[in-house]
This record gives C-alpha cells, structure tokens and sequence, in this order.
C-alpha cells in the first residue's frame, strides 16, 4: 500500500517540478485560481460551504498568506476558536476528545493530514474539514460521513450507538423547546421583554444540548442544557400562571 | 422476660426484611435502588459495562493479539497507533487487547475496574477503598447517578448524559484515556475538567483562576509530567497533586467540607485530622499558619453562605406549611417515583432532585443552593478570589428574590381569599410536548 501511494508520488513529481510554486504572499483571488487546477473538489467544497465568497472568510484567514506550514496552521483549533468562540469552542475543550487533543498539541502540531491514525483525538479541523473538506462535513444530519470519521477510533456499533444517543438526546431537547415556544405563544403578553427573554435563554440551553452531543460534553449537553431548560421552563409557566391568577382577582374585583 | 426476647426478634425480622427489600429493588431491569422503574438504553452498556455491556456478534472467532491488531490497524487504526504509543505496547511487558478484551470476539467485554485491577492491584484496591469515606466519592458516582429520582423519572435517553460522569466508578478511562492509558496525562488538570466543569462545581474556571491554576497554564507544558505527585516535583499542584495526593486512588479521603453540599460541623476531631492532612499538604511549598488561614478563610465562606442558604430554606418551609407553593405540589405532573409530587426542600429531602417539577420560588432556591454557593465553595477552596464574591452577590441576589417572591405569594393568597378564589394553575403543569412524552413512554 504504501509503495503504491510512494509511486504515486513520484508520478506527481513532474506535475509540480513544472510549477514552482512563489513563496507568496498570496491573495486569495491568486490561491483559489490555483489551487482550482490542483484540486478541483477542494475549491468547490469551499464554495458551496459555510467558508464561501459570502462569508468573507479568505484562504489566508486560516492558511496565512504564505506556502510553507499553510496547511500546518490551518490544523490548529486556535485558528477555528478565533472565530468559533464562546459555547461552540469550550464544548469541546472540555470534551475528552478537546482535552486529550489540547495536551497533545505539542507532540502532534497538525504536521500530518487529518486521517484515522495521525491524531490521538479529533480536534475541529478532523471533523469539520475532514481529510481536505472545505464545507463542513459535519453539516446536515448524514449520519454516514460521522459514522465513517468516529470509526478511525471506534467500533462502528459504539459509534452507531452514540449517534443515536446524541440524536435522541437532541429531540428530547426539541420537545422541551417546543413545549417553551407552546406556552409563550399562548400567553397574551408574549411579546413582553421578559417572555422574549426567556425564549431566548431556551434556544441557547437547546443549542447547548447540540454542541454537547456533537462535541461530546456531558456538562453541555447537561449542566448548560437540560436542566437550565427545566429551569427555564417553570420560569415561563409561573410568568403565565401567576399572571392569570392576578388577572382573575382583578376581574372579580373590578368586574372588568 | 419474654418481652425483650419477642422485641429482640421483631427487631431482628426488621432489619433482615429491610436489607431483603433493598436487594429485591436492586433486582430489576435497571439497576441501584430503583432498578425496578427503568430500563437501560443500548449506549449505557458502554458506560456501566460491568451492568450492562453486551458483546457484539458481528465477528466470529477466537484471536491472538497480533491477529487483533493487525485487523484493527485497518478497521480502527486510531486506537492500534495509541496502543502503540502506549505502556501496554512495550516489548517485555506487551499487554495485547485479549488482556482486557477477552480473546472471543462474540464474547468480548470491556475493561472494568477490576480487570485493570488485575494488574494494577494497588491502585485499583486504593479506588474501591475510597466508598469507606462515603459520598462525595469517585467509586460510589455511578451508584450515587442511578440512585438519583430524577434518573428514574427523566426519559433514559436524557439522563444518559449523567451517567458519562458517574462513568468514573465503572471505568478507568475517565481519567487515563484509552489506548494510551498514561498516568502523565491523569496527572494534568484538563484530565478533570470534562466532568469537574460547569455550574455546580466550577473547579476548572476556578483552578485556572487562582495562582495556582495561572502557574500552570503559563508554564506547565514544559513540566515533565512522568514524575510521580510528590513534593519538589512540580512548582504548582493540580488536581491530582492535592486530591490524589501521592498519586493514591481516592479524591474522598480528605473531604472536609462534603463538596459544598452539606453544612458540616468544621470542628469535629475526625474533621480536625483532615485539617491536619491539608495543612501539611500546603506545607509541601508554604507556611503551615498561613495554610490554617487559608482554611479558616474557607470556613467564613461557607458559615455566611449556610446563613444564606439557611434563611432561603426556612422561607421556602414556611411556604409550604402555610400551602402558599404555587403550584402547590398536587397540580404537578406525577413522575414514576411520585404518583403524588411533594415539596423536597433541603438537602435531606432531596434537594439535588429539585430542579424540576418544582415551583419558580423553589428552582430558584436550588440554583442558589447548586450553582451560586457551590461556586463560591470552589472558589474559596480553590484560591479564586473574585469568584467568591461572585457566588455570595449571587446568593445574596437569589435570596432577595426568594424573599420579594413569598412576599407576592403571600399577598396573592390574601386578595384571592378576599375575593373568594382558590389559586390555581389551571391544569398549565400537565401539559405540553416534553411533559407529555414524559408521562407517556417514560
């Protein structure tokens, strides 16, 4: 196997002896353009993906601007969590697959690319932009590519299971949301502040419950979301209850 | 003569009937106490193995070890390259995956702590010597999660989230992650913070906060973490070093202050000797008087946080005898432990179940109790100033609202009785998506 692919190399060789590549630096006008012919799907990836024209995002953003370690530094979670702060990168710092790849950092510094066996765990490049993926692989509920990337670790029945596990774990999520949404809908102040308050906090301790499962953090999918939407749920019934009790002593007092 | 004799052995029957019925409730589809009200999901086998693992069936055959990991290499190269790296690959001392696993591939098991106990006999004996310290404990975690009434009345798969944690007492990859296994890696703080982080016990955000913590982080990846946790080893201690003191395998042993949950008396001899465990412990690096009034200090924390949490809980009592819970407990929804809900407040009520199906007046009584003061504890035990304050204006905040909240309730109940209407809720706690699917397929 790894004589096929080491002459495979060499077959390649000829291809990039023709082109040497300018140290740069680039702009990202001049990358795409290039790196088109190289690796068309690459380029389409990125189009069509989150990082795309629209977004802003340049290849420098996360590659810098020059050949050399582009690919290295683009590896690193500190390039992701610039951006992707906040719930989205500490769910999985604390995650053990972010924990276990945090005290590795040194040892395994994104030289290699991201394929089953080079890393201890997944950092958020392994995942999302996985082996070259410029979208996000981990976009849409296909349980497929999850269940081919967790398998470079695990057996495909705990990978299976725990998808499963996270995907219900999700609607239970999605029913509190919903029994929260119900409840505001029906209440005949439900644009007041502190009803849009609280529908706000749900979405987030939803959210949260989607990052503990996809990232793998119990303290997301519990501390930061089941039970603060527990909470949040009695808070909305007692605003409405409390509110309909005060509303039926005024009407039998007034007579309004 | 025959009177003590007939109470001797009505005593006796009790007691033996007593042990028998908890046996028989630990005889059901689930497990713990209440074994009987649930079943397990697929994924839990995972996280109890001992309990509930089942061997897949998908391949057939009995291995040797390189015939493991020469598939493996290809099926799940990720874990054969941690392996690798791994102690357990050394030549000499080669443990191969049949070591752990079984070699019957329909009949493999996962490794509980008494299979690495095998071999690792001292720290696995220390592990289940830690229950005789009681709770808070890793070994007793996973019993502690299923014994909880909100493990049976949550669906199964929401509280699968729980037992992620609990893990810790049914397997030794929580903190030495699989399939390197390394003891340098348990010894690094991060190794706690997956389970040690969050609302009710902040330790992660209040170590890496403290002196200590900044230490660390500042120059900690240059430290060799293959050396044993014993003084002048490490510039700084970590979890592990003062927890786990001397690398031993209990984090119970010197508990003074019951993880923040409980208001314990600080002067008891047995609690006294445990003082005198930590200030020696500090004394690793610093002066033993300033380690007193280190833990003097914490103990100030917690006497104002108890003065706090002691007058929420006397309203919230009062409330309840005066019937001015809203909704009065017999408008919830019943659960599987609670046909007839009742008001749990306190910690010996089951305080730490009292986070749903409560009233506002009552969650917020709990977040307090849970989220503001445990924090501050952490903080004051961990050396995080700032967060101190942080917990107490927290708790001081939570108990002002407790307080204007009995006051309206109160005032509610006087206007309604006036104008002759009895407080309801209307049936608003029964229904809904969540409450429903619980109530149905629960």
């Amino acid at each position: 196997m790894r004589l096929i692919a080491f002459l495979f190399l060499l077959a390649l060789l000829p291809l990039r002896a023709e082109e040497p590549v300018p140290p740069g630096p680039f702009t990202d006008a001049e990358c795409v353009a290039c790196h088109r012919k190289w690796d068309p799907m690459l380029i389409e990836t990125l189009r069509t993906g989150p990082h795309g024209p629209e977004s802003g995002v340049v290849c420098s953003d996360c590659h810098g601007e020059r050949h050399g370690d582009a690919d290295v530094k683009a590896r690193q979670d500190e390039v992701c969590t610039g951006c992707h702060g906040g719930p989205v990168s500490h769910s999985h710092a604390t995650s053990k697959h972010g924990v276990i790849s945090h005290l590795n950092r040194h040892d395994e510094a994104g030289r290699k690319p991201l394929r089953p066996g080079n890393y201890r765990a997944p950092g958020c490049a392994y995942c999302h932009l996985h082996d070259k993926d410029h979208g996000d692989t981990m976009a849409g509920d296909d349980p497929l590519p999850r269940l081919s990337i967790c398998g470079g670790c695990h057996s495909p029945r705990y990978a299976r299971m725990q998808l499963e596990a996270g995907r219900r774990l999700v609607e239970i999520a999605e029913l509190k949301t919903a029994e929260a949404l119900a409840l505001i809908d029906g209440a005949p102040d439900a644009d007041c502040e502190e009803l849009q308050r609280l529908k706000e906090r749900v979405e987030d301790h939803a959210r949260n419950v989607r990052l503990g499962a996809g990232h793998q953090s119990p303290d997301y999918q519990w501390w930061h979301g089941q039970p603060a939407l527990d909470g949040d749920l009695i808070r909305i019934r007692d605003r409405i209850a409390t509110a309909r009790r005060r509303g039926r002593v005024s009407t039998k007092t007034t007579g309004k | 003569m025959r009177y003590p004799l007939i109470v001797l052995i009505l005593a006796l029957t009790a007691l033996a009937g007593g042990f028998a019925f908890v046996e028989w409730s630990k005889g059901g589809s689930g497990a713990g106490l209440y074994s009987r009200h649930w079943s397990p999901e697929a994924v839990q086998g995972y996280w109890d193995p001992a309990t509930f693992y089942q061997s897949p069936d998908s391949v057939q055959g009995v291995f040797k070890g390189e015939e493991c990991v020469q598939c493996h290499e290809a099926v799940t190269p990720g874990i054969v390259a941690d392996w690798r790296n791994s102690r357990h690959a050394k030549a000499g001392e080669r443990v191969w995956c049949s070591g752990c696993h079984g070699d019957d591939h329909q009949r493999l098991h996962l490794p509980t702590p008494a299979v690495c106990g095998g071999c690792h006999g001292k720290q696995h004996g220390e592990f289940k010597a830690e229950a005789d310290f009681g709770f808070p404990s890793h070994v007793l975690a996973m019993d502690r999660a299923l014994s909880a009434p909100h493990f049976v009345d949550k669906p199964k798969a929401e509280v699968q989230s729980c037992v992620q944690c609990h893990s810790v007492a049914t397997k030794c990859d929580s903190c030495h992650t699989r399939h390197r296994f390394d003891a340098a890696e348990a010894r690094r703080p991060e190794a706690c913070i997956t389970c040690h982080s969050g609302p009710p016990h902040p330790d992660d955000e209040t170590y890496f906060a403290s002196a200590h913590g900044r230490l660390y982080r500042a120059e900690g990846d240059q430290w060799d973490w293959s050396k044993p946790l014993v003084k002048g080893n490490y510039k700084v201690p970590t979890c592990a070093y003062c927890h786990m003191e001397g690398g031993r395998h209990q984090v119970a042993n010197k508990s003074l202050w019951k993880f923040g949950l409980l208001e314990v008396n600080p002067h008891t001899a047995a609690n006294k000797a445990l003082r005198r465990d930590w200030v020696g412990l500090c004394g690793d690096c610093h002066e033993a008087e300033k380690a007193r009034q280190w833990l003097s200090d914490l103990d100030r924390e917690r006497k104002q946080a108890w003065k706090m949490l002691n007058e929420a809980e006397a309203i919230l009592k009062g409330l309840r005898t005066e019937d001015l819970l809203f909704p009065a407990p017999e408008e919830r929804p019943a659960y599987p432990l609670e046909q007839r809900p009742r008001a749990h407040i306190g910690f010996y009520e089951g305080q730490a179940s009292a986070f749903y199906n409560v009233s506002a007046v009552e969650r917020d009584y709990f977040e307090m109790w849970y989220f503001d003061s445990l924090g501050a504890y952490k903080a004051a035990a961990h050396g995080d100033w700032a967060r101190i304050s942080k917990g107490h204006k927290g708790m001081a905040a939570s108990l002002e609202k407790i307080r204007q909240q009995a006051g309206s309730l109160r005032d509610l109940k006087i206007v309604e009785q006036k104008a002759g209407i009895e407080a309801s809720t209307e049936g608003l706690w029964q229904r809904g998506a969540y409450t429903d699917y619980n109530r149905d397929q629960n």
